[in-house]
């Protein structure tokens, strides 16, 4: 599915916990989830953390459609973080 | 004697090339053209009972005519199988004949049989019908290759006229369509996989029973260039739908998408959401449907100016990606690209699970 949307001219940001099957599938912008049923988020943290890690997820998703990429690459949102 | 239907485009009838190209459904119950060929190959084995030609473009441009129209004088000639081709690399002819051979297999529920190059388009459809009846040989791209061509297809057609049981593609040589049969082994799972295991660790050649299904390179669209001037959409496939799932998608294998407006909203409610997919625990997603579409991050940027006002889209897109199968999604991702297009959406943020 992203990949049509990339072939339709529209940069992709792939938030997936699967980030190697994303990358086996060749999407481009693949931004690291949590896990397979809350990739956006941590239920494990509390409210608040788990409200910032999501931010932080969509922050380098962001960050990802800004980027120059030519092979599929991986943006990690713990990075992003700092702390 | 085993009957056969064979199918040919006007130039393989022998009648022209291009110029005859807009040929209506024609039939001739002596063989002519290739037909003559394969008659030759079958022998005392099998009869052509009618040789069924069209024109390429005739095809192509009145397909659901022709087919109901190819169906008809196929019926009527009563064939064990139906043959199809050898299309070599002709895209129009060998798309042709994998639509004419799938519809015949599924309307009269006979085996049908095509043949053509691993490049020739109608192969992605003969792959995409996964149409148990229905079976492809591969062949030289040019017809270089007719002789050996028309010697397998009457020596395979000649195996399905007497319904004999036809193994995996890597045995029996047909282009594989990826069905997934179902056959007793003699050691179990586990002992085959540590064979395998072993074999790999050691370099040695070892065969797959689960091939995976290749994958084509898209090329990177172009990244955004100030994302505070985009608009931005959100596709997710972690089926996060209004509570009471209004629009009833299934929990696997879903073939529609449905966007939901988000315009008004700054975040979604937990228990006026829920998520529909039979593939991962939505127990989280139910609790907290932020996991599958992060509006409130999103809102939060964008009045932090991350995100310019208005640029966000004002629906996301939701199909429950379980079980879809590669070509029902690409049809997917090919629409929504298609209706973000029209509002002028520029960027995606996709949240798969």
């Amino acid at each position: 599915m992203s990949k049509e949307l990339e072939k339709a001219g529209l940069p992709v940001a792939l938030i997936s916990a699967m980030f190697p099957v994303a990358q086996q599938v060749r999407a481009n912008r693949i931004v690291k989830g949590v896990s397979i049923p809350h990739p956006c988020g941590d239920p494990n943290l509390s409210k608040e953390l788990d409200t910032r890690l999501r931010r932080e997820i969509i922050r380098t998703a962001l960050k990802a459609l800004e980027s120059d990429v030519d092979r599929p690459t991986v943006f990690s949102p713990d990075a992003a973080m700092g702390g | 004697m085993i009957k056969i239907v064979h199918f040919v485009n006007q130039f393989f009838a022998g009648i022209g090339g291009e110029d005859k190209a807009s040929l209506a459904v024609s039939t001739s119950d002596s063989n002519i053209g290739t037909s003559r060929a394969l008659a030759q190959k079958l022998g005392d084995h099998a009869q052509i009972v009618r040789t069924v030609y069209v024109g390429d473009n005739y095809f192509h441009e009145h397909k659901d005519e022709a087919l109901k129209e190819i169906l008809g004088v196929t019926r009527s000639a009563e064939p064990d199988v139906l043959v199809a081709g050898p299309a070599f690399n002709s895209g129009r002819y060998g798309f042709a004949c994998v639509e004419i051979c799938n519809a015949v297999a599924n309307e009269l529920g006979i085996p049908a049989l095509t043949a053509m190059h691993d490049e020739n388009p109608g192969v992605a459809l003969y792959k995409e019908f996964l149409n148990a009846r229905l079976f492809c040989l591969p062949t030289t791209e040019s017809t270089t290759g007719m002789n050996d061509a028309m010697t397998r297809l009457a020596n395979f057609a000649v195996r399905l006229g007497r319904a004999e049981e036809i193994g995996p593609a890597s045995k029996e040589g047909y282009i594989g369509r990826g069905i997934r049969r179902l056959v007793k082994a003699d050691r179990t799972g586990a002992a085959r996989a540590v064979d395998m295991l072993l074999k790999k660790i050691a370099g040695a050649p070892f065969e797959t029973e689960l091939p995976m299904e290749e994958w084509e390179d898209a090329p990177a669209a172009p990244r955004l260039g100030n994302i505070k001037d985009s608009n931005i959409a959100v596709v997710t496939t972690s089926g996060v739908v209004p509570w009471g799932n209004p629009d009833k998608f299934k929990t696997y294998r879903n073939t529609q998408w449905r966007k939901y407006n988000i315009a008004e909203l700054k975040e979604l409610e937990a228990g006026k959401w829920e998520a529909v997919h039979g593939g991962y625990n939505v127990a989280y997603m139910n609790q907290n449907p932020h996991y599958g579409v992060p509006l409130d991050a999103l809102r939060g940027l964008e009045s932090e100016g991350e995100i310019g006002p208005g640029k966000l889209y004002p629906a996301y897109y939701v199909i429950p990606g379980n079980q879809g199968s590669p070509a029902v999604m690409r049809r997917v991702g090919q629409e929504i690209a298609a209706d973000l297009k029209k509002d002028n959406v520029q960027g995606v943020i996709f949240v798969a699970t």
